[in-house]
């Protein structure tokens, strides 16, 4: 795997087990034990009902596309190589919502609502991010 | 709520030209906006007993400077002054500072308040500052990692907007022609050029829906008010400015986290606002508001009840917001054509929003305009505020 200059995540404690998560190709995300709703990003209690005993489950990787944008411009200089990439937010079927990639598709085809399921990009030996493509 | 209604008012403003000025130092912008502050409210100097200096992103060292009460001892006021201490919120350090003065006036804490902001992101390297304004309100974990930046914020919104709207680029690119407008008309303007639809679309395109002449430009520039209580503005020499109404809302940190990317807070906090200053929509005489991008003007033209939804776009595009239309709207030019000073964006548009009141808008006063209305946002517009302004006592 060649060098990786882009910024990685830095986890936290309670964080941890979604990044192994997909490097397991899970994606994973949090459910309240006690008032049931699901939860990302990762907390260190529930912020609906405060309660600290949250489960990891394992979510279906389908949503649709909330919101988007084409970076073709004055991007952060890292990701100067990769213009134009899709920055999105999905909506996940749990009702939550995650920035992510958009990829294996065209970024002018793109669109609000469309379709979308997880695929993992191994980015480094400790890190992979879940981005998403359109269902066809 | 609104204990402080016909208690507080401000009695001065100043400003330093917004633009590239190297030479300028950040300390400087501040001095000057002070001084002429002061100045322009005729209060006695030694009356101040707190200054509020907000935040400043560019210059680490100054910004801790205006903590420690450097602006204390360059105004003469040391062992004179009371308290200095910051109020911060990014771009709605306008609302927040305001609103901040009026409890302290009202609760009798504080009698002659100075706020002031200064920044210089127009002077230093511009990759410099995208990469250093791509990580404020960016979370470092959950979207960084995917390229995401502060100059790609305002896109969020508009592609869900458009996409529930039906709002078209023309009708986005129009909210910048009416800022150039205006802007062409504020000697204190950056970017005094009109521009057309075509040439804002046809500009570089940035990050989809905007172009660079939808983004907004990086300033240095500095702007100072002073508030007090309406017993003590009675003799001064201006057209005291007395806040109203205030309402607002946190919607995320997180952009991606926001429930609602093409309405944020700002239904709820005109609501709140204008029950407070127990006025509606319809008595507006001037609608101040905070723009960053062209989406935000129309997403709050549309929590304040003046358009319906989806029909800020048309609004705008039709001329109603410019020089001369039914409402004028950020009659300075905002960020988008005054220049973007960091937190001073806003704070430069809420000084507009006085400035009008008090009748000191040269060519581009608007003519008995008795109440305006100023927004603000903060961090990757994370909070929607609605302050309103009148110059008759409640």
């Amino acid at each position: 795997m060649k060098e990786y200059k882009k910024p990685l995540p830095k986890p936290t404690p309670w964080s941890k087990p979604f990044w192994d998560g997909c490097k397991n190709r899970k994606l994973l995300i949090q459910q309240c034990i006690s008032c049931k709703k699901y939860i990302f990003y990762p907390k260190l209690f529930c912020p609906f009902c405060l309660s600290p005993d949250l489960s990891w489950i394992e979510a279906t990787g389908k949503g649709k596309i909330y919101t988007y944008t084409v970076v073709y411009a004055y991007q952060p200089t890292e990701f100067s190589a990769d213009v134009p990439y899709v920055v999105a937010v999905i909506e996940l079927e749990e009702g939550v919502k995650m920035m992510s990639n958009i990829v294996d598709c065209k970024p002018d085809n793109v669109r609000c609502d469309m379709d979308v399921e997880v695929i993992f990009e191994d980015i480094t030996e400790e890190f992979t991010f879940p981005k998403f493509k359109p269902v066809i | 709520m609104g204990l402080f209604k016909g208690k507080v008012a401000v009695v001065g403003i100043g400003e330093v030209p917004s633009g590239k000025f190297p030479d300028r130092p950040c300390l400087q912008n501040a001095l000057e906006a002070c001084r002429e502050a002061i100045l322009d409210s005729g209060i006695e100097k030694n009356e101040i007993d707190t200054i509020i200096p907000t935040g400043t992103f560019f210059d680490r060292r100054y910004n801790t400077d205006m903590i420690f009460s450097k602006l204390v001892e360059e105004l003469g006021l040391l062992g004179k002054a009371h308290n200095n201490f910051q109020v911060f919120a990014g771009g709605s350090s306008s609302s927040t500072m305001l609103k901040t003065a009026c409890g302290l006036i009202n609760s009798g804490l504080a009698e002659v308040i100075l706020c002031v902001q200064s920044d210089k992101t127009g002077s230093a390297p511009v990759q410099e500052m995208i990469d250093l304004f791509a990580t404020f309100g960016v979370p470092d974990e959950w979207e960084t990692p995917y390229g995401f930046f502060m100059g790609a914020t305002g896109s969020l919104n508009a592609t869900r907007y458009m996409h529930e709207t039906g709002t078209t680029p023309e009708q986005l690119a129009s909210v910048v022609v009416s800022m150039r407008k205006w802007a062409a008309l504020n000697p204190n303007a950056m970017l005094r050029r009109e521009l057309s639809v075509k040439e804002i679309l046809d500009a570089k395109m940035v990050a989809t829906p905007f172009t660079t002449k939808e983004g907004n430009v990086l300033a240095d520039g500095g702007a100072a008010f002073i508030v007090t209580s309406t017993e003590r503005a009675k003799d001064l020499r201006n057209q005291p400015v007395y806040p109203l109404g205030f309402g607002s809302r946190v919607c995320h940190y997180s952009i991606s986290q926001d429930m609602d990317l093409t309405r944020l807070g700002f239904s709820e906090a005109s609501q709140e606002a204008y029950e407070m200053a127990g006025i509606g929509p319809e008595d507006i005489d001037i609608a101040e508001l905070y723009d960053g991008y062209p989406i935000f003007p129309l997403i709050t033209l549309e929590g304040l009840g003046i358009c319906g939804r989806g029909e800020a776009g048309a609004f705008v595009y039709e001329g109603n917001t410019w020089p001369g239309g039914k409402l004028p709207m950020t009659t300075n030019g905002g960020m988008l054509g005054q220049g973007h000073t960091a937190a001073g964006g806003g704070v430069a548009v809420l000084v507009e929003a006085i400035r009008q009141l008090m009748g000191k808008a040269g060519e581009r006063q608007v003519k008995d305009a008795k109440i305006a209305v100023e927004s603000s946002l903060g961090g990757t517009f994370m909070d929607s505020h609605i302050v309103i302004l009148g110059r008759e006592l409640p």
